[in-house]
């Protein structure tokens, strides 16, 4: 059983103060095992708290991001589980589905986790599953209106992954669980 | 040298131990058989151990308390004379026969413990001739420990009320007149130590003189325990009199010491009701000793006695603690001119912490503390002493530990004052901790006067400050203050529409002072504090109206774009960019075309002018043609003009991988799925096209090169973009094409087996996997997919 | 031996016995050969009375020229050893000449005996009282025996008794002032008083209170003044500061004090004298010296 934490898009300090404090008290060091974010942190203050939770750290490049190292993809084996990241503006449609299918494809991962839009998404295709794990900070954004803070938890176990969602709505901590097999078929 | 003189001491004590064992064996044994005689001139040969002047205090006290053990036998002893018939007026008599002084009294002392037990005389008069008689040991140290013995036998036997030695009405007087005595003399004695033996070894003694004060202060504490000291007789009488034998002694040591034991070892209540009097004494004392210590101590204990109980506060409103406490400290700080600044603050810094905890609801007490605080430090120059500094640190940062609440600090006009006073790193520091007081409580500042207050607090953040040292700021360090002013932003709001771009312009007014480094830290969040605010807007103007008012769309995206206009201006091009295509949106949101074609010129006119990095290219190309995609209000013109740069741009980008990507991304500028009017498959087929002939390109620029793979891996993802249209029922996108397409890149790999990729075999792989999905779904998806051939 | 001791051995004992004897007080009166004896205690102008008794050995007899009891008071000067001044001489004649055989006892009475001096014992001079037995005889030497007794005079309280006060000191040094309650003072007296530092300069050690006694015996060019230190009371340890005053309180009951004696029968004076010494760091002395008068209290009847 491993934890992964998949957070993105923060914007801290362009658009949001700080991580809410809720969410602060609940991710403390030495839970979880990796952490994956799509990037857009944006300063290096999110960095090392990030890396003081977990030092097992993955981050993709987004825009607003002021560390220039981060790569525009990556991907990691967790498990038996192939995992992909990037934050998501170079692909065009923003948020669209299919397209992202489609960098699913190229990057030839099980579970892809992008961000950008700011909202909370898990999908399951062809085998394969898409994760926006949303704004962990609700941060402002162009494409999603009304955004609530939230992250996400990935419990990998074997062939299974539970995908829990946290979200802070109205000052208080909601949590969604979403469960996907892989397919025996593996490359 | 230092040695020797110990050694030597070890070696005087081991004498004087001996002597002295050698005669309490003798008075044991006189003892033993009833032996008057031989017991009072044993034990007054004893005793004489005592007269010695080469020991140390420390070691003097050593025999001093076996003296005090041997002499609890023989007061047994006198005792049971009494009781034999001996009288005790004559025995009071007989050890007064003895030719030496210190034993003499110390006998004295001893016989007087048990006549007062005998009740035969009244207490109060045998105490007083102990105490009188003890006058005749003038040297420091032997007076101090015969006194203190006096002291100790006396303790159970004082005229008090309610005890049994307790006389006629009134005796209670003399039992505190008797320990006043005795406290009097020992401190007389105390002070004169200093003057004993060679000056130099005046610092040896006096830490020596500091282990004896405990003998003195425990007359003070004696005087704490007598029942009879009620209120009314600790004012009258005992604060007086101590408060005279402090200030006249004058002495440092001892007078920073009594005033420390007396705020220590009285109630709290006392000190309350006699706050002037005890006040009073402090201006007349020494200017070397450490008032503000003492006072400091006196605010604390008061401090813990008003959170004790509310019922005890009406109390420190009667009796005016504050301004008493406040005046006495002013009558101080101008008594002894020559007290360091840093003295001075730190006494304000207590006063204020006592009026925090005694007064929280009196803001005017605190500003007053600030005020006077001000009136000290001006004149002094800014940057004092890393002491100073951090008392006012202290200062400033008390009000807002206890408020949790920089609204509350913001009300005092004299913190910005204070605040004034500290050099420019303390008070970027002092700011810092404003802006962490304000993230920590989560507090909002939600008026446009209070923002401006809080700015004048933390300007040392805001921008240069006059005179600041050029000095090699530490990246790290500026980056960070930058970052949490850029924190604060997000904490500066207020629900009302008014108040809020009050707030902006505000904020805005003060950061665009700040300067080329500075501003890409604080325009971002000022941005997107105001694109809230243009959201919140749409919701209330609902269909186009608010145009007019104080607070319009319009206005803020005006002001937006001169805001964002000085970013670009100092090299934060890529930043503005982004930025602008922000507005872009927002104005697409708000409906409001030119203005958001206006924002896209802008965006547009960096990306030429400003942009040059390939890679920021790259960033930049994908934000424009992805805000661009999502953008509706355009017309076709506005829209063809921008889409149509937007395609150059990406023909023009410097590699070819890149360029063909951003080209085939700019197919889904002709086809927007959510909007019917935008359906234009010839124009994406000629996308894709176009990012095929750059692929073969890139190709042949491979293949001369014998570089490394990547361009198979574009037919791959430009045969995803075909799939992706040919879903979405483009119909310029045919199977047949797809068909070619899939098997032009069959071919390709083939012929380019040298430049094998795993990564593009397991691309068309799994695209491949994808066909056949499709094709297996069934229905109309599998029935479009029916033809192609795998 | 026994002959010769036999030979000198007088022929009877003589026996001197008070008639109160019995009742009378008795003190201890040291005596020339260091013994101490218990005498009977008499005062001025009382009766005393008694008897002799004289007991012949037996088989002997003894043959006088009359036997006699002579009260007298002496006073022997030390330097002048052998001389005796009898200042009071009285003779009662108790048998006429003849033969004593058998114990033979005679009553005498001397009735209100004026015995102005009281007995002392001091370094030059001894003044005692004695009553002397003789026993005339012809041929042989007469038969003496000697009865000491002593005399002590009571005095009332005095009337007048003034404090004695004085400021005394070395300018610009050293400047106190001492005062005891009383000029006067019984045997069995305190001394009270209290000592004011006014001005401190030096670096005092301690202070000590002594009462001295001077005998004075002779006069003129063989004038011999005798100084002794009776009592040495520490009443002060350490150095006072200016301001200081110290209590004093000496008992006088364990010293061996005598009344003040003023030129008795022109041949010694004993007076007392306190001494107030402060002594310095470098041991050097500073004192004065006060005569106070001594006497002994009249005990309440």
């Amino acid at each position: 059983m491993v934890l992964v934490l998949a957070l993105g898009d923060l914007h801290i300090p362009h658009r949001a103060p700080d991580l809410p404090a809720k969410f602060k008290s609940m991710l403390v060091p030495g839970k979880i095992q990796h952490i994956i974010s799509p990037g857009n942190l944006c300063i290096k203050e999110v960095h090392d708290y990030l890396k003081s939770l977990c030092p097992d750290l993955h981050i993709t490049r987004g825009e607003y991001d002021e560390d220039a190292r981060y790569p525009e993809t990556k991907t990691l084996t967790i498990g038996q589980f192939k995992l992909g990241l990037c934050h998501g503006h170079q692909v065009i449609p923003w948020g669209d589905l299919d397209s992202l299918a489609m960098l699913q494809r190229q990057l030839d991962v099980d579970i892809l986790v992008t961000g950008h839009t700011h909202q909370f998404k898990a999908y399951k295709h062809e085998g394969g599953v898409v994760i926006n794990p949303g704004s962990a900070t609700g941060a402002y954004s162009s494409i999603t209106y009304d955004v609530n803070p939230s992250f996400v938890l990935m419990d990998i176990d074997g062939l299974r992954v539970v995908v829990y969602v946290y979200e802070l709505i109205d000052g208080e901590v909601k949590v969604d669980k979403i469960d996907f097999k892989k397919t025996a078929t593996t490359h | 040298m230092l040695s020797d003189g110990v050694e030597d001491e070890e070696k005087w004590l081991a004498e004087g131990i001996a002597g002295f064992q050698q005669n309490a064996f003798c008075m044991h044994r006189a003892l033993d058989s009833n032996n008057l005689r031989d017991a009072l001139k044993y034990s007054a040969q004893m005793l004489s151990e005592l007269r010695t002047s080469r020991l140390s205090p420390h070691k003097y006290y050593e025999l001093y308390m076996r003296s005090f053990d041997e002499l609890r036998r023989l007061e047994m002893f006198f005792k049971e004379e009494t009781k034999r018939g001996c009288s005790i007026v004559d025995l009071y008599e007989l050890v007064q026969h003895a030719g030496n002084i210190l034993p003499r009294l110390y006998l004295l002392c001893t016989v007087g413990s048990v006549y007062i037990k005998s009740k035969e005389a009244p207490a109060k008069d045998v105490l007083k001739d102990l105490v009188e008689m003890c006058r005749g040991v003038q040297h420091p140290v032997r007076g101090l420990f015969l006194r203190s013995y006096l002291s100790q036998i006396s303790r159970d036997k004082l005229p008090d009320i309610g005890s049994e030695y307790e006389g006629d009405v009134g005796t209670v007087m003399d039992a505190v007149e008797f320990v006043l005595q005795n406290f009097t003399e020992m401190n007389k004695l105390w002070v004169r130590m200093q003057h004993q033996g060679p000056a130099r070894e005046k610092e040896k003694r006096e830490k020596e003189r500091s282990e004896l004060r405990d003998l003195v202060g425990k007359n003070l504490h004696v005087l704490s325990q007598v029942e009879g000291v009620d209120l009314e007789m600790y004012k009258e009488t005992v604060l007086p009199r101590v408060l005279e034998q402090v200030v006249n002694c004058k002495d440092e040591l001892a007078q920073y010491y009594l005033m420390d034991c007396i705020i220590q070892v009285f109630p709290d209540e006392y000190h309350l009701q006699t706050l002037e009097t005890l006040l009073g004494a402090c201006p007349q004392l020494q200017s070397s000793v450490d008032i503000k210590t003492v006072l400091s101590q006196l605010m604390e204990r008061l401090s813990n006695y008003a959170s004790s109980s509310s019922e005890v506060l009406p109390e420190f409103l009667q009796v005016e603690a504050f301004s008493k406490l406040s005046g006495a400290i002013g009558k101080v700080i101008e008594a002894q001119p020559e007290m360091p600044v840093v003295g001075a603050i730190s006494l304000y810094v207590s006063l204020l912490t006592f009026t925090l905890r005694v007064h929280p609801d009196r803001l005017d007490y605190v500003d007053q503390v600030l005020g006077a605080c001000v009136k000290k430090l001006s004149g002094k120059a800014k940057a004092e002493d890393s002491k100073a500094t951090k008392q006012v640190v202290a200062l400033l940062s008390a009000p807002l530990e206890k408020y949790n609440d920089i609204v509350t600090a913001l009300k005092l006009t004299n913190y910005p004052r204070v605040m004034d006073h500290l050099d420019h790193v303390t008070n970027k520091v002092m700011a810092v901790v404003i802006i962490q007081s304000i993230m920590k409580n989560n507090t909002y500042i939600t008026t446009a006067n209070r923002v401006e207050a809080l700015f004048e607090l933390i300007k040392g953040l805001i921008k240069d400050m006059d005179g600041t040292p050029i000095e090699e700021l530490d990246e790290e360090d500026f980056k960070e203050e930058q970052n949490s002013v850029a924190r604060l932003i997000h904490m500066l709001v207020n629900e009302d529409h008014e108040e809020m771009m009050k707030i902006i312009t505000t904020v805005r007014r003060h950061i665009l002072q700040g300067g080329p480094k500075r501003l890409p830290f604080t325009i971002p969040p000022l941005i997107f504090s105001a694109l809230k605010l243009v959201r919140g807007l749409q919701g209330q103007e609902g269909d186009g109206v608010g145009e007019e008012g104080p607070v319009t769309s319009k206005k803020i995206f005006q002001l937006l774009h001169q805001t964002i206009e000085t970013l670009s201006s100092v090299s934060s091009p890529e930043l503005a960019l982004r930025l602008f295509l922000q507005c872009a949106e927002a104005a697409n949101d708000c409906d409001l075309e030119p203005v958001a074609y206006e924002f896209f010129t802008q965006a547009f006119i960096l990306y030429e002018e400003e942009v040059a990095d390939s890679k920021a290219q790259v960033t930049a190309i994908h934000l424009i043609i992805g805000t661009l995609q999502r953008m509706t209000v355009f017309g076709v013109e506005n829209r063809d003009t921008l889409t149509h740069k937007a395609t150059g741009y990406s023909a023009k980008l410097l590699k070819k991988p890149d360029q063909c990507r951003a080209v085939y991304a700019c197919s889904h500028l002709f086809w927007v799925d959510e909007q019917d009017g935008i359906k234009d498959g010839e124009r994406v087929l000629l996308c894709l096209k176009r990012a095929l002939r750059i692929a073969n390109a890139a190709q042949q620029m491979a293949n001369v090169m014998r570089g490394s793979g990547g361009p198979v891996t574009l037919f791959v993802e430009i045969l995803n973009k075909y799939l992706y249209f040919f879903e979405k029922g483009n119909p310029h996108i045919t199977s047949n094409i797809i068909q070619g397409l899939i098997e032009l890149i069959a071919t390709e790999m083939q012929s380019d087996s040298s430049t094998h990729d795993p990564l593009a075999d397991a691309f068309l792989a799994s695209t491949m996997r994808y066909i056949q999905f499709q094709k297996q779904k069934g229905g109309l998806m599998g029935e479009k997919y029916e033809p192609i051939k795998v | 031996m026994n002959y010769i001791i036999g030979a000198f051995k007088p022929p009877c004992n003589i026996s001197i016995s008070f008639a109160d004897g019995r009742t009378r007080k008795q003190v201890p009166l040291k005596k020339e050969n260091g013994q101490t004896a218990l005498v009977p205690l008499f005062q001025s102008q009382e009766n005393i009375v008694g008897e002799v008794s004289i007991e012949p050995i037996p088989g002997k007899k003894v043959e006088h020229n009359g036997v006699k009891i002579e009260l007298l008071g002496q006073i022997e000067l030390y330097f002048d050893r052998g001389n005796f001044y009898d200042f009071t001489s009285l003779v009662r004649e108790l048998d006429v000449p003849g033969e004593i055989h058998d114990r033979k006892t005679y009553p005498f009475e001397f009735s209100t005996v004026e015995m102005p001096y009281e007995s002392y014992n001091g370094v030059n001079v001894r003044l005692r009282y004695i009553l002397k037995v003789t026993i005339s005889r012809n041929y042989v030497s007469n038969i003496v025996e000697y009865q000491d007794f002593l005399v002590r005079n009571y005095t009332p309280l005095p009337s007048i008794n003034n404090s004695i006060k004085m400021e005394v000191g070395i300018e610009d040094c050293l400047h106190i002032e001492f005062e005891y309650s009383k000029s006067k003072y019984h045997l069995k007296d305190v001394i009270v008083g209290k000592i004011y530092f006014l001005l401190v300069r030096i670096k005092i050690k301690n202070m000590e209170l002594e009462i001295r006694r001077r005998e004075s015996t002779g006069s003129g060019p063989n004038t011999y003044v005798e100084t002794e230190t009776l009592a040495k009371f520490e009443l002060m340890d350490g150095a006072p500061v200016r301001g200081e005053s110290i209590p004093i309180r000496l008992f006088l009951s364990p010293y061996e004090l005598t009344p003040t004696y003023r030129n008795i029968n022109n041949k010694f004076s004993v007076k007392y004298y306190l001494n107030l010494v402060l002594v310095d760091e470098e041991d050097r002395r500073y004192f004065k010296q006060q005569e106070i008068t001594v006497y002994r209290l009249q005990e309440n009847q």
